[in-house]
């Protein structure tokens, strides 16, 4: 399968923090990938570095992010507003707040329309999709404080892909959601990736969502890669400690009145950054080295893996 | 708006009634033509300063008249603009009544009025020194000082949104130098910097001139505070994440500004409008009285009050000379009762 989406080498901050280190991953058409790590490993950074919209003080210091061929660091504002919509589309986590409140949905979904189109038909357009998403076309009627988590987030869905992209980056999209409304979300994202020709990076907090979702997971912590793979061989064997100790902490492993684990210790801030691992502190494993480099990518079982515990690669 | 109607007759019942108040004076000022009784211009020499008429429906022998009638004035003493009375003969006052052909909206002529007599005068707010009716000069005065508001108030508002808008959009650069352009306009005293621009045209403009200088001279004066809160609530809604959204689905930047950013402020700049139109007014008032606004024949509600300046033989013997200065009173009182009624009703979190 041909990649729609690379990553090369991608360092994302400024003179004073290192957002991003080094990210190498693809994605392939027809995929999805996830992202997983705690909050403030960089996992929406990535993203919104991907479609260029990062805060005003970050910028991309190095590396090419390739899409369908186009080296899309280089393009300027203009063309990027191209492909922005048009072929990436993006879906957030606090539906509600990413709605515009004084605009109703069909007017705000009309207004993602590209192309000359007819009155008449774009409204088409947008009731076919909406229809899509499961939503009544009366929802092109409503205002987003009308609509419920559920089905703001389902308009916000056919916003993003009332254009066809072919990559959509969802970042935790179902987090403000209840379990159910998330599932009825996470079926129609499987679904529409056959439908619509999509790939879709998606980026959770939850590994087991991942593993269920996702054909690759991409594991993430401070800002560097630690682990990327096959989610399945991912899920049942991971590899990096702190992969495994994400699992560990999964309530769906214990037995009833057993005590969930935690890890301990919080992800270091990126503003004091440790010279070596930076899971070093957390680690099971830590060896001396660990505290004084950051491991290289290596290819391990079938995937890549930044572990001195796997081998001796150290960072260049 | 029937909504929002509703909620300001509840909530806030002055600023209701000031609402309507306002719906009057509009509607008095564009049926000017057919309310006035007499022209703006037309001058009844024998009677200036004449007080105003008196409207009965008893004669002297107490005898009931349904239809009102007025009695007819005569100058006495012309030094002291004393009138007399003359109650013997009756001067039914008539709706609908025939009068001079004139033109209405400036379109086509008719020679029917609101209410007139036939035979005497009706001045029911009296005379000014060249005995021209100050009822209908009121009403034509209302035209110049009540639109000058509106149009003065939507050019300083579109100025103030875009440039605002703008600056507090981009920030950085662009936004310092704008701001530092409001702030040399802030810096004057703005009614020094009304002076001195109007003294830098000719005195001698026609009249339709001055309108538009005055209008584009307040409003320039007008839109540097505004482009300043605008800029600062852009600057915080440019924050908010359906911006972000709609970034992301590619949506060009002027398009984001101006559907997704300045509609979000007009819960505050309705109400701002409401506030600001009174010092539209106030100003042109200024201007006129000072007599370097609307010139005489044509009638402004400043202009009118400037025959008073320093005149106190005329503010003692004829005090319904300041009526035009009751009617700037009401105007911007109700603007202000309707701007405060309306910023408790379009902010969400009183609903």
């Amino acid at each position: 399968m041909e990649e729609i989406l690379k990553l090369e080498n991608i360092y994302v901050g400024n003179e004073e923090l290192k957002i991003l280190r080094n990210i190498n991953f693809s994605v392939k058409r027809n995929e999805i990938v996830s992202i997983v790590g705690e909050s403030g490993c960089g996992k929406s950074m990535t993203l919104r570095t991907i479609i260029k919209l990062l805060p005003k003080n970050l910028k991309i210091l190095n590396g090419d992010i390739i899409f369908e061929g186009i080296r899309i660091k280089d393009l300027k504002e203009k063309e990027m507003n191209k492909i922005r919509g048009e072929k990436i589309g993006m879906i957030f986590q606090e539906p509600s707040s990413y709605l515009n409140p004084l605009f109703t949905i069909g007017n705000q979904i009309e207004e993602a329309v590209r192309g000359n189109f007819k009155r008449e038909k774009r409204k088409e357009k947008v009731i076919k999709i909406l229809k899509e998403m499961e939503l009544s076309p009366n929802v092109y009627y409503q205002y987003p404080h009308q609509l419920s988590g559920g089905m703001q987030q389902r308009a916000m869905i056919a916003m993003a892909l009332i254009n066809n992209p072919s990559l959509l980056l969802a970042d935790e999209p179902t987090t403000a959601l209840d379990v159910t409304t998330a599932f009825g979300i996470i079926n129609l994202l499987k679904n529409l990736v056959s439908e619509h020709n999509l790939s879709i990076l998606f980026v959770t907090h939850d590994i087991s969502l991942a593993n269920y979702i996702s054909d690759r997971i991409i594991v993430m912590y401070a800002g560097i890669i630690v682990e990327n793979g096959k989610a399945k061989e991912i899920y049942e064997n991971p590899l990096h400690p702190y992969t495994r100790k994400l699992i560990e902490c999964l309530p769906e492993k214990y037995k009833k009145g057993e005590r969930i684990k935690t890890i301990e210790g919080e992800v270091p801030s990126f503003k004091n950054l440790p010279p070596g691992c930076p899971f070093f502190q957390r680690c099971d494993f830590k060896m001396k080295i660990c505290e004084e480099r950051i491991p290289g990518e290596i290819n391990f079982e079938n995937r890549i893996l930044r572990c001195f515990k796997y081998g001796n690669t150290l960072e260049s | 708006m029937r909504n929002i109607l509703y909620r300001l007759k509840r909530r806030n019942f002055i600023s209701f009634v000031s609402f309507w108040i306002i719906v009057l004076l509009y509607l008095l000022a564009i049926f000017a033509d057919f309310i006035a009784p007499y022209p703006f211009n037309k001058q009844f020499r024998d009677y200036p300063l004449c007080p105003p008429t008196k409207i009965h429906f008893f004669d002297k022998d107490k005898k009931f008249y349904l239809r009102p009638f007025v009695y007819e004035y005569k100058l006495v003493n012309p030094a002291l603009n004393k009138y007399e009375v003359l109650t013997e003969k009756i001067c039914p006052v008539y709706f609908f009544v025939k009068g001079e052909r004139r033109k209405i909206f400036g379109l086509f002529y008719s020679d029917r009025y609101l209410f007139g007599t036939k035979e005497g005068k009706i001045f029911i707010f009296g005379t000014d020194i060249h005995g021209r009716d100050i009822f209908s000069r009121i009403l034509y005065g209302a035209r110049i000082s009540l639109s000058i508001g509106i149009i003065g108030v939507s050019i300083s508002f579109f100025l103030g949104f875009l440039i605002g808008g703008i600056s507090g959009y981009f920030g950085g650069k662009v936004d310092n130098i704008i701001m530092r352009i409001v702030e040399i306009f802030m810096m004057f005293p703005s009614f020094y910097l009304m002076l001195s621009l109007r003294a830098a045209f000719p005195i001698n403009l026609s009249s339709f001139q001055v309108y538009l200088l005055i209008v584009v001279i307040l409003s320039l004066i007008g839109w540097a505070g505004l482009a300043r809160i605008i800029r600062g609530m852009v600057l915080s809604i440019k924050e908010e994440e359906y911006v972000l959204a709609s970034k992301a689905l590619g949506i060009p930047t002027f398009k984001i500004i101006f559907k997704h950013i300045i509609p979000n402020t007009f819960s505050y700049s309705i109400t701002a409008i409401t506030l600001s139109i009174p010092g539209y007014i106030l100003g042109e008032s200024t201007l006129s009285l000072l007599g370097l606004g609307i010139q005489e024949p044509y009638p402004s509600w400043g202009n009118m009050l400037s025959v008073c300046i320093g005149n106190l033989r005329i503010l003692s013997t004829a005090p319904w000379m300041l009526i035009p200065g009751f009617f700037i009173f009401l105007t911007i009182i109700s603007f202000n009762f309707l701007g405060d009624g309306l910023r408790d009703v379009l902010d969400p979190k009183n609903w």
